[in-house]
């Protein structure tokens, strides 16, 4: 990449001097060794040792709240270690600020991207580090610049748009380029596909290879075992703050990997059972709407009705148009046989449709406000005796399902934003356990949950099919709906172009349908 | 990784117990200024400046907890000093045409709500940002009331009505009297209705409001309306305190109004709030500057002491929250 060493050399401080002399390849080049984090009492990692080898794809894999935030932020030095060292290079190293880890080449992609949308590509690209011509920033210069470094990667952006005018999947690759121009040797990823379509992650793959070829060596942090053993060489296993194992990928399989995370299989994560269908709950007719169209499907009582796509193929915007949110513009919706105009929100929920929408942090939370308010907010109206709400009754509800959904928490008061991902979805769930409904649409329901608490959510569509309720489950993750689903409707460009009944159809037909190649 | 921070056990303190706290601190400070003012000088504990202490708060008080509902759904009201020099115009003006009192009562106050209900109807149907629509109205009320007033006042002769600002009942004057009567239904309706949680709710995040069934829409007429109206209802108190109907008084009030706010813990970024919080502002700020005033500062220090104090009881608040985090 001969526009990146260009670029880079234009600063060249002692400790990035050395950070440009990395190790031989297959040699190691950090070393953690007993490194240990506590938050007062807790440990969040216990004493681990890790080797990472230069050049080489290491993958971390573990449940939300395993560690590996925590060991990130160690190794980029936004938080302190409590003991233990780490070596770079063989030299032992401090690290305990951010500056130093990026000033020795260490660097990372955050699943949520930390740059300003507000600015053009070029303009973060080069955030911190402007190319100045006595104290006046050369923007054509550094458009160029970061063009012909977009280009080289291959990413096929245009480094004078805003940054915010571009897809979150393509904001990542932005991160990513700045990160592979700023002369890295060391480069995290943390879940980095999260919220990728899979064009994107194939460039992002490919950028990986890429770097890992000019000798960087990469830290591969994912909850998705095929993506691990598409790049990793070697994978290492989290379980509550301990490192429970080192793999070469060559030696394992996902079942392995499984079993060391979280001690159960795969047949026991994607729990499906079946029961007898009973009446059409819904049914669309030629339903057509903002982002979706002509979209004509039912579901009964006691069946999961999966719809996968890529991102942007319109499946939440079918679920926001069934749910109110956006008015249909043709087409005809029946409920249990009767034709009905669902003209906002609070009709679709009077109906008996819950929606557990595609963003929690959007749509689903108000992050600032206590779980119980979250709870209780959609049934404050059945709350309210007279002019006031039933203190007791609110309590009681937003602690029952605190307990019924093993909600983590040490009280109804604390605020939402304090969960982790899968804390929250279980909020979110709560939220319409406590309404009721006969028709349940989970939108993206286990991204950035943990494996147990994804086998929770499982088992719990089974007790709401069992009561006679129907489900339609909307996932990019093609094994869930696929393991779940009664019958599974593919959608493509906002149209429904395939539909399969339960396992009838292969995995790479039903993704070739939603590419549509 | 948010799990490890509540797996730790030192997740944020319960919010209620944080504003408890925060209110009784705010109390402290209230009573700490009346103590050291009460040693400080020989006036200050004397009934005569109590009432007029009381008298000054007032006002502020109540439109701060106006203010406070709309600043709760992530919006502002610049507008309520304007709406209560226009409305001080309205009510002194139809008493002036012969308007039976309580009639001009009740008009004055249905401006209020129609100001509101217009701030809301920018908000929500065009789209407009909260400062814009209400810095607008703002100027404009401000123009319509020297209009109509001819860029003079107009006397008000209904002693019935003037009389009322100096009156005592159970001695303790009128005017405090009026904070109580808003302060209890605005608490039970902030703090204990469904309305209330909904004004919390569409602050921290309006679509996960709206796909949980609350009527955003209705929640953010019901904020501007009531801050309106608190407007209002301060421009009956001034008109009946002064005697006149002024378009150009109650300048800057909305600042008073924010200031008490924000004195009282209330979050300029939605979903922080109460009702006892912006009581205690205004009280706070009318003592300083009553404090002031005794102890003969130079009013355009009074200023500078009220800013300096906006910004280290606000830092304090935070260090606080991100303490408890």
């Amino acid at each position: 990449m001969p526009g990146l060493d260009e670029l880079s050399q234009h600063k060249s401080d002692g400790l990035r001097t050395a950070a440009r002399h990395p190790v031989p390849k297959g040699e190691p080049i950090l070393e953690m060794r007993a490194l240990q984090k506590k938050y007062g009492a807790v440990e969040a990692l216990k004493p681990a040792s890790i080797t990472f080898l230069s050049g080489e794809v290491h993958a971390i894999v573990g449940e939300n709240g395993a560690g590996k935030s925590t060991l990130i932020k160690l190794l980029t030095g936004v938080i302190r270690r409590t003991s233990g060292e780490v070596f770079w290079c063989g030299k032992l190293v401090q690290l305990d600020n951010p500056q130093e880890a990026i000033a020795r080449g260490i660097n990372a992609v955050h699943q949520e991207v930390v740059l300003c949308p507000h600015l053009s590509v070029a303009a973060n690209m080069f955030l911190g580090d402007e190319i100045n011509n006595a104290g006046l920033m050369r923007k054509r210069a550094m458009t160029e610049a970061a063009q012909s470094v977009l280009d080289d990667l291959g990413f096929n952006l245009p480094a004078a748009a805003t940054l915010g005018s571009l897809t979150i999947g393509q904001q990542q690759l932005v991160a990513t380029a700045r990160a592979a121009m700023r002369g890295t040797q060391f480069l995290i990823f943390d879940e980095p596909t999260a919220y990728l379509t899979r064009q994107e992650s194939a460039q992002l793959f490919r950028l990986i290879r890429r770097l890992q070829g000019e000798g960087v060596t990469i830290v591969y942090i994912s909850h998705r075992m095929e993506e691990v053993f598409e790049l990793a060489d070697r994978v290492s296993v989290l379980r509550d703050g301990t490192h429970v194992g080192t793999r070469k990928i060559g030696e394992t399989n996902d079942a392995e990997l499984i079993t060391l995370m979280i001690n159960r299989t795969i047949e026991q994560i994607y729990h499906k059972e079946h029961f007898a269908v009973g009446e059409p709950i819904i049914e669309t007719r030629g339903l057509s709407g903002p982002g979706f169209e002509d979209v004509s499907l039912t579901v009964r009582a006691g069946e999961i009705v999966g719809l996968y796509g890529l991102i942007g193929a319109g499946r939440s915007e079918f679920a926001l148009g069934l749910y109110g949110r956006h008015a249909a513009t043709a087409g005809e919706v029946y409920w249990q046989g009767r034709k009905v105009n669902i003209a906002n929100e609070r009709k679709a929920m009077d109906l008996g449709i819950a929606l557990a929408p595609e963003s929690r942090r959007d749509q689903g939370l108000c992050l600032n406000l206590p779980i119980g308010l979250n709870i209780n907010l959609p049934i404050f109206n059945r709350l309210t005796r007279g002019l006031t709400i039933n203190r007791q009754k609110e309590i009681e509800n937003a602690d029952r399902q605190i307990r019924d959904l093993k909600i983590k928490t040490p009280s109804r008061r604390v605020l939402a934003s304090a969960m982790s991902g899968g804390n929250q979805q279980k909020i979110v769930i709560g939220k319409w356990l406590s309404h009721g409904a006969k028709l349940f649409i989970f939108d993206e329901p286990t991204v950035g949950v943990d494996v147990g608490t994804k086998a929770e959510i499982y088992r719990l569509f089974a007790r709401l099919l069992e009561n006679g309720a129907g489900i339609i489950l909307i996932s990019s993750y093609l094994p869930e709906v696929y393991e779940l689903s009664d019958r599974l409707h593919v959608f493509r460009r906002g149209r429904l172009v395939a539909s399969h009944d339960y396992r009838a159809a292969s995995h790479e037909e039903v993704l070739t349908q939603a590419i549509g190649v | 990784m948010s799990a490890e921070t509540v797996d730790s056990g030192t997740g944020p303190a319960p919010r209620k117990g944080v504003s408890i706290l925060f209110g009784l601190t705010l109390l402290g400070l209230l009573l700490f200024l009346w103590l050291l003012l009460g040693l400080a000088t020989n006036s200050f504990w004397t009934p005569n400046n109590i009432s007029n202490l009381l008298r000054q708060g007032a006002m502020t008080a109540i439109l701060a907890v106006g203010q406070t509902f709309v600043i709760i759904t992530a919006g502002i009201d610049l507008s309520v000093g304007a709406v209560v020099g226009f409305t001080s115009v309205i009510v002194a003006w139809l008493l002036a045409a012969g308007v039976p009192l309580w009639i001009a009562i009740i008009l004055t106050l249905a401006f209020g709500v129609l100001i509101g209900a217009f701030h809301a109807f920018g908000i929500v149907r065009m789209g407009l940002p909260p400062f814009i629509i209400t810095l607008a109205t703002l100027t404009s009320l401000r123009g319509i009331g020297l209009l109509i007033t001819n860029g003079s006042t107009i006397s008000i002769t209904n002693e019935a009505f003037t009389n009322f600002s100096r009156a005592d009942f159970l001695g303790v004057p009128s005017l405090f009297w009026m904070v109580i009567v808003v302060a209890i239904p605005a608490y039970v309706f902030l703090h204990l209705s469904r309305f209330g949680r909904y004004l919390f709710a569409v602050g921290s995040n309006s679509e996960a409001a709206r796909l949980s069934g609350v009527n955003v829409h209705r929640t953010i007429y019901l904020a501007y309306i009531l801050s309106s109206t608190c407007a209002a209802f301060v421009g009956l108190l001034l008109a009946s305190r002064i005697g006149i109907g002024n378009a150009t008084q109650a300048e800057g009030w909305e600042l008073q109004a924010i200031a008490s706010s924000v004195i009282g813990g209330t979050s300029l970024f939605g979903a922080v709030g109460s009702v006892h919080g912006p009581l205690l502002g205004a009280f706070i700020l009318a003592t300083i500057n009553n404090g002031a005033n005794l102890l003969n500062v130079n009013s355009f220090w009074q200023r500078i002491i009220t800013g300096v104090l906006i910004i280290v009881i606000v830092y304090f608040d935070q260090l606080r929250r991100r303490g408890a985090r």
